[in-house]
């Protein structure tokens, strides 16, 4: 009934390869659910099953609808919207963390992300233990990992701390080891989730600057963004959210303008 | 390094496919469980040890000196089984909190979920080797004064012993996920267990009539085989190793799909 996230290799003919979508999402659609009620203890559940009172009362909370979007490879587009329009979902659903509720979503290529402030670190590992970690979900070998460390942490401006637990990061420190971290591992598409939005002025500049080269080099970038001249400055197109569905898509300039305009702070 | 993706519901064999592309992970997983657990503390691989020898001491004192318990070298009995039970026990009450452990990476990066589990059995698998290792030095100097050729069967009972703790953990694990109150009610029904599995007694003290009923726990029948071939250094009996494959096989492949069926709405439970 629930599709899962398992993800299945198979194979395209070598035009195909070319000229395919790097990522392709047909009608998709995530629903999710506020939930009066659930039931959250195995004592409520042999309770409710007694007594045949359902485990849990739900209604729809929010939704995103019908999201059809061709992004080519080495394109990049930003996910633009108020808090709450679904640009996090659309991200979560691209890069595999979320299964679609309907539609089906396609990526090729490995896929890197920062959705949530640090990528996914265990707060109780070393930063040097996160590297490890990350680097191995993304499928990188011991060796490959070693030899990227000493870029990602002089990157990342670590110093020391590269042996503390992340916990005693502070939040910039975290911000800028999942950035270096994710760039290193070479993805052919990259997500980033207002990474941009925290670390200081210089740190923006080495992470725009290093972003241009990961798109000179043929990668596709997806971000989400409430920096407008940020997306104009590091996207080709825009898609504007609102409340689950696409308002308006196109060129970065022209639909970064109508938000503006829409919003009244243009 | 282009490969391409394709998210469907995929059936558990594509699924198990899945796992083996993030070996690196897997690999990276039991190297961490094991380092958090003997480089940060000082005695290390001691802690493990002492545990199971004190409890086995324990045993061997009541069960031998006060119940009288009529089994000649009953330390040797009960070395033989209680290592492969404490394995289980370990890896059956770690599955509760497995997936918690790594929620930010789950929220953040999509890989299979089955990963922590393995991982995690691994991690215990190496340690139990060690702890069995060295319980086969002892038996073959003290017990045997000789090493049974039964023994090579020894990876095949491991093999057996780990598929039905999987079956256990997955549901388990599954369980956990969505409701709080697993990591209480579990102690408690491990507790039973092992009352019902011969670790601390032998099957054979069970009443005949009994016994078809008795070895319906999957851990009885395991745990009897590792008796039979580690303190009895004889062959099991093809009855009894069949059954037990074949009860090992259909837990493991029943608590893997109650596992995989719900695995896709794990990131979204924080």
């Amino acid at each position: 009934m629930l599709p899962s996230i398992a993800a299945r290799p198979f194979s395209l003919s070598w035009s195909e390869r070319r000229t395919a979508a790097a990522i392709r999402l047909a009608a998709v659609a995530k629903r999710f659910y506020h939930y009066e009620h659930r039931t959250t203890s195995l004592r409520e559940f042999f309770i409710r099953a007694v007594l045949r009172r359902p485990l849990a009362v739900r209604r729809a909370r929010f939704s995103l609808e019908g999201l059809t979007l061709d992004i080519r490879r080495g394109e990049s587009v930003a996910f633009i919207g108020r808090n709450g329009s679904g640009k996090s979902t659309a991200l979560r659903l691209i890069a595999g963390i979320y299964a679609p509720s309907a539609g089906e979503v396609r990526v090729i290529g490995r896929i890197a992300s920062v959705i949530e402030l640090g990528a996914g670190f265990n707060p109780e590992l070393t930063g040097r233990e996160n590297v490890e970690l990350y680097g191995a979900v993304m499928g990188m070998k011991r060796q490959e990992i070693a030899r990227h460390f000493d870029a990602i942490i002089a990157f990342a401006e670590l110093g020391e701390f590269v042996d503390e637990p992340v916990k005693f990061y502070s939040s910039g420190m975290q911000a800028r080891l999942a950035f270096a971290v994710t760039v290193a591992v070479e993805p052919d598409v990259l997500l980033l989730d207002e990474v941009l939005a925290v670390g200081d002025a210089s740190f923006r500049e080495r992470c725009l600057a290093r972003l241009e080269r990961f798109r000179a080099r043929g990668g596709t970038l997806v971000v989400v963004s409430h920096d407008l001249e940020q997306v104009r400055r590091l996207c080709e197109r825009a898609v504007w959210l609102e409340q689950g569905r696409v308002r308006r898509e196109g060129p970065a300039g022209e639909v970064t303008r109508a938000y503006e305009a829409a919003s009244g702070t243009g | 390094m282009s490969e391409v993706l394709v998210r469907t519901s995929d059936r558990p064999p594509y699924a198990l496919a899945e796992v083996w592309r993030f070996r690196e992970l897997l690999r990276s997983l039991v190297v961490r469980n094991l380092r958090v657990k003997y480089q940060r503390s000082t005695l290390g691989f001691v802690w493990t040890l002492l545990n199971p020898l004190l409890t086995v001491t324990v045993l061997v004192t009541v069960f031998s000196l006060f119940l009288r318990i009529q089994i000649p070298h009953y330390w040797a009995f009960l070395v033989s089984g209680y290592f492969a039970w404490n394995f289980f026990l370990q890896m059956v009450n770690m599955s509760t909190w497995v997936l918690a452990e790594h929620s930010s990476l789950r929220r953040s990066v999509a890989f299979p979920p089955e990963v922590l589990v393995l991982a995690a059995s691994l991690a215990r698998m190496v340690e139990l080797s060690i702890e069995l290792g060295l319980a086969l030095i002892v038996l073959a100097l003290l017990h045997h004064h000789a090493v049974p050729a039964s023994w090579v069967l020894l990876p095949l009972l491991l093999l057996l012993l780990w598929l039905v703790t999987l079956g256990l953990s997955f549901p388990v694990a599954t369980l956990g996920a969505f409701y709080s109150d697993v990591q209480h009610a579990l102690p408690i029904a491990l507790l039973m267990l092992f009352y019902l599995s011969p670790v601390f007694y032998s099957a054979a003290q069970v009443p005949e009539r009994m016994r078809p009923l008795y070895f319906l726990n999957p851990m009885a029948s395991v745990l009897t085989l590792f008796q039979q071939v580690l303190y009895g250094g004889e062959w099991p009996g093809l009855p009894l190793l069949l059954g037990a494959g074949a009860g090992a096989v259909f837990l493991a492949t029943a608590g893997y799909a109650s596992f995989h069926r719900r695995k896709a709405v794990f990131a979204e439970l924080v």
